[in-house]
């Protein structure tokens, strides 16, 4: 008798107690969702506050490119690519960029004129995608960092100054130090970053290292200058 | 009709057995190749060309080690019918049979230094000679390769028979000329050159 007393009290607590952890776990839920929601929504670059100063600054920060080469890296999802990336000043003031591997075997070869114009010369026709020429057309401008500013506005944001640009589905930011130091650059959508591209230590005008990093996939670019 | 390149300075060779015979002679009696090399890489539209030095190693059979020191670091190893490579990030283990790019142009470098590239079944070969030196010329058959390739031409030494350079001319006008300096040839070359282990 007392077993069964003991059970059913065992019984009703644990039925109590089942109730508890189901509006615990649902509480918990709740909050995730919430949180994961809050967070979704919440826009990186919500502390953005106007700020002021000029947008050309950012100007002094395009390389200036020459003849240079790169050591290259690329990483696209599973794909491993290395060789030598090669920028050159051309006469008519348009810079060609040619991507090889250390064998010689060319992979693209591109144009961006001096008023922004992209000319595809070649693509490996393996890699001959929209797709891809899209994504390398949008990194290779980033880098060469000659925007058009006439819609540029200035932002601050935690001691940074944000250079931004609107495009079609987000902004670019061109984010400096007081415009005396590039900290990077983000190609973002409304919210996040999307592409974050880093140029690291100038000599004579022309940065030590590039590096281009896709958040959405596995997408990235790493360049090392090298002497000819 | 198409055209067919011609080559300054050079006339065709339209008996081609003479060559075959004593380039694989010559062939037969190098074990190893110990040798510097400079390539090339001419890029036609930009009037430029980028510069890579480094150190190359064969040994019989089928053994091609090629390590470009500059501008850039760059292993390629071929052992057989596996290939390694390595570059400053990252090593790559694959078998040539697993890729047919990758195994016509392994097959197509061990042709070249084993004295065998005009029986090469994935070419079509033309000769030609100047004073100096003969020039096979290989054009891919295979669509992998003539994406990438519109001719791969050897220069052999007349007076040795030993390939003096390679030259990838591709579809775009632009090629990769690699030249092989300072030859040792039939030195000892430890097999742990070769290895892609």
């Amino acid at each position: 008798m007392r077993y069964f007393r003991l059970n059913s009290e065992l019984s009703r607590k644990s039925k109590v107690e089942s109730k508890k952890c189901r509006s615990l776990a649902t509480g918990f839920c709740c909050v995730l969702v919430s949180l994961l929601l809050f967070t979704n929504c919440k826009s990186y670059y919500r502390n953005l506050r106007p700020g002021s100063g000029d947008v050309n600054c950012v100007r002094q920060f395009s390389p200036r490119f020459t003849n240079t080469l790169y050591s290259a890296i690329i990483d696209v999802t599973k794909h491993h690519f290395s060789g030598i990336l090669f920028f050159k000043l051309m006469p008519d003031s348009s810079t060609r960029i040619v991507f090889t591997n250390e064998i010689g075997v060319k992979f693209f070869d591109f144009a961006f004129s001096k008023d922004g114009t992209f000319t595809k010369y070649y693509l490996l026709p393996k890699m001959d995608k929209k797709v891809v020429v899209n994504a390398l057309r949008s990194d290779l401008r980033l880098a060469l960092l000659r925007p058009d500013l006439s819609e540029a506005k200035v932002f601050t944001d935690d001691g940074y100054t944000y250079i931004t640009l609107p495009d079609k589905s987000g902004n670019d930011h061109y984010i400096t130090q007081g415009c005396e130091k590039l900290v990077r650059i983000e190609k973002a959508s409304k919210r996040k970053p999307v592409v974050v591209v880093q140029m690291l230590n100038y000599i004579n005008g022309v940065p030590d290292s590039i590096d281009v990093l896709h958040k959405n996939f596995k997408f990235h670019i790493a360049l090392k200058r090298v002497e000819r | 009709m198409q055209l067919q390149a011609q080559y300054a300075g050079y006339k065709q060779v339209t008996n081609t057995e003479d060559f075959k015979k004593q380039f694989s002679k010559a062939a037969q009696g190098t074990q190893s190749i110990q040798c510097d090399f400079v390539q090339d890489k001419n890029l036609s539209m930009m009037a430029d060309k980028i510069v890579s030095t480094g150190k190359f190693w064969f040994k019989r059979d089928n053994k091609v080690r090629m390590e470009y020191e500059k501008p850039t670091y760059y292993l390629l190893v071929i052992n057989g019918s596996n290939i390694k490579t390595k570059d400053s990030q990252k090593e790559n283990k694959v078998s040539a049979k697993s890729n047919k790019v990758f195994e016509q142009v392994n097959q197509m470098m061990i042709d070249c230094v084993q004295g065998t590239a005009l029986d090469n079944k994935s070419f079509s070969t033309r000769l030609f000679e100047n004073g100096q030196n003969y020039m096979v010329e290989l054009t891919p058959l295979a669509k992998s390769l003539q994406g990438i390739f519109k001719s791969i031409n050897l220069t052999v030494d007349k007076k040795d028979y030993s390939v003096v350079k390679m030259d990838m001319l591709e579809q775009s006008g632009d090629n990769t000329v690699i030249s092989f300096l300072h030859k040792q040839m039939n030195v000892n070359i430890p097999d742990a050159v070769f290895s892609v282990k």
